[in-house]
């Protein structure tokens, strides 16, 4: 075959430049000497709040949140309280429709919002939401008394009116929903319950389970040195929620 | 009419590398999107690479497709064959391209111009370990740049043997990729040392690259779909072999004027030659010799039309453009 004009000789596919390999070599080890500090917050939320105030915003979710008479109080106060107190900090607390609280947030004059916010959060373009610390599940239950239905098809459960949980016990199962103003106080009947008060109300889960909920708490977007130790404080203590769930279940 | 075997036995041997290559381009993507993917948080750069990524899977798949394709024979249907499927999916993708960087540009440039802070934070992928997710899209960035680099300078000498434009601009981008992985990369370091603005300033730099991309690509396919004439794989400059057939064909004892034009299909070229004889004497049987000659002339020369006119019109030159 003749040679064609049109080809060179193919070049030899030769290593990736050795100037490059160093170099990012170099950056990866300068910043693996600095991880310590990394990440860093662009406007030095940990480093103000430490030690100082911490701003957080509260609206009353039972029982995560509540404000009897004004004062603070539920499972998230008691974990922001201690949250502030590992970092030496005293917590301003500041409530308020959670649509204020988020606005205040986006532009950094609040440090942190609490109230049973939840990892579906719409509010994820104006806050930065840490990983969930507690998941708690809706589940249709029956008396410990009875035995677990096979089926609850057909069968009466009590419901909170005006939940989520009543529109999905009504339309994605076939049983027949009775709203209630307040299921705790349902005797004897089939009920759909947030799962960690089954114990307190003697009751057994059927095994169907309504809704999930992650919980999260919302902080300034892009404070990451301030949402990480966050989170690794959530992560140490997320065990203790339970525990701070029956507290507030007793209450 | 004739037509011989697409490639010859030498070039058959690096065809059959470069589809190994492509595969293992495409299964190597596919791990490095899925590995993108599970670590892009809300890092717009992140999200920029990985665009690239899903995008880079297009000319391997349009290479590995074409390598099939053409080896149909035309049926009555499809006179034509079926080269031109590729040329269909290349412009498809290159499409796809310039609208995908342009949108994350816009998008990385509003959110600079609304100052948004991106947040990364934590995640726990092995056990109780958390870990700031940062360092994973480091992990995952580098695992989805230094092999990719390897990859491109691998595949360009094969592109130019095979005389592939899809294998080529593969190259190309596989090439290019150490900007992307790099950029990405400083965008994430920036946001780890508190520097917010770094992410999308890092986006905007890919998704100018990908845009840039886009459009060479855009280009290449379009001039293809125009049948351009025939030009070097690096699409630097025109082909020497219309000008060589026609030579070819002056030469012959018979012919007294002769033009020929050629388009590419794929990695072959296919024409028409139109000659002027200088009288009916045997001309069929000198057209099919002069066929036969100039179909080895080049092994991408793949079907030539000989037309017997008595005269022949020009084209204009187009100018440079």
């Amino acid at each position: 075959m003749r040679k064609n004009p049109a080809m060179r000789p193919p070049r030899a596919a030769g290593p990736v430049r050795p100037g490059w390999a160093a170099l990012a070599a170099a950056v990866l080890v300068a910043v693996a000497a600095a991880g310590c500090g990394i990440p860093r917050d662009p406007e030095r939320t940990l480093d103000r709040v430490r030690g100082g105030t911490l701003r957080a915003g509260i609206t009353a979710r039972e029982p995560w949140t509540t404000l009897e008479g004004g004062r603070p109080g539920g499972v998230e106060v008691e974990l922001v309280e201690r949250f502030a107190a590992e970092l030496a900090a005293t917590v301003e607390w500041v409530d308020g429709s959670e649509a204020d609280l988020m606005a205040a947030l986006e532009v950094r004059e609040l440090d942190l919002v609490v109230g049973g916010l939840t990892a579906d959060t719409p509010w994820q373009a104006k806050a930065a939401i840490t990983r969930s610390y507690a998941t708690t599940r809706v589940v249709v239950a029956v008396p410990a008394s009875q035995p677990p239905p096979d089926d609850i098809a057909g069968m009466r459960v009590a419901v909170e009116a005006g939940t989520d949980a009543a529109g999905i016990l009504e339309d994605k199962t076939d049983a027949i929903p009775v709203r209630v103003a307040d299921v705790t106080q349902v005797k004897g009947s089939a009920v759909a319950v947030d799962e960690w008060l089954l114990d307190d109300l003697g009751l057994r889960d059927t095994g169907v389970h309504l809704s999930k909920a992650k919980h999260v708490m919302a902080t300034p977007l892009g404070e990451n040195a301030f949402l990480v130790r966050l989170e690794r404080f959530l992560i140490a203590h997320q065990a203790e929620v339970p525990a701070l769930l029956d507290v507030a279940a007793r209450r | 009419m004739s037509a011989h075997h697409e490639l010859p036995p030498d070039k058959h041997e690096k065809l059959v590398k470069a589809v190994r290559l492509e595969w293992f381009s495409i299964v190597y993507l596919v791990t490095a999107v899925t590995l993108l993917y599970f670590t892009l948080g809300s890092s717009q750069a992140m999200k920029a690479a990985w665009v690239e990524d899903i995008l880079g899977l297009t000319p391997p798949i349009a290479f590995l497709v074409a390598s099939r394709v053409r080896n149909r024979t035309p049926n009555d249907r499809f006179p034509y064959g079926y080269h031109r499927a590729t040329a269909i999916a290349y412009l498809c993708a290159s499409v796809a391209l310039l609208a995908l960087g342009g949108f994350i540009l816009y998008d990385s440039v509003s959110k600079l111009a609304r100052f948004e802070h991106p947040p990364i934070d934590l995640v726990k992928p092995f056990g109780d370990r958390p870990i700031w997710l940062g360092w994973l899209m480091l992990g995952a960035l580098a695992y989805s740049t230094v092999p990719q680099v390897i990859l491109g300078r691998l595949k360009q000498p094969l592109a130019k043997e095979l005389n592939d434009k899809v294998l080529y601009a593969d190259a190309e981008m596989n090439r290019a990729d150490w900007m992307t992985g790099v950029a990405a990369m400083a965008g994430v370091i920036g946001i780890g040392l508190g520097l917010w603005w770094a992410d999308a300033v890092a986006a905007s730099i890919i998704s100018i690259d990908i845009v840039r991309d886009g459009g060479k690509n855009l280009r290449v396919a379009v001039d293809d779909l125009m049948d351009k004439e025939p030009t070097a794989v690096d699409d630097s400059r025109a082909d020497p072999l219309p000008l060589w057939i026609k030579n070819e064909l002056m030469r012959m004892d018979w012919v007294t004027d002769a033009e020929v034009r050629l388009r590419e299909e794929g990695h072959v070229f296919v024409g028409e030659a139109f000659v002027v004889p200088v009288d009916d004497t045997d001309l069929v049987d000198r057209m099919e010799r002069a066929n036969e000659h100039l179909l080895g002339l080049d092994w991408r020369l793949h079907e030539l039309v000989i037309a017997a006119v008595s005269k022949i019109d020009r084209p204009e030159p187009a100018g440079e453009g």
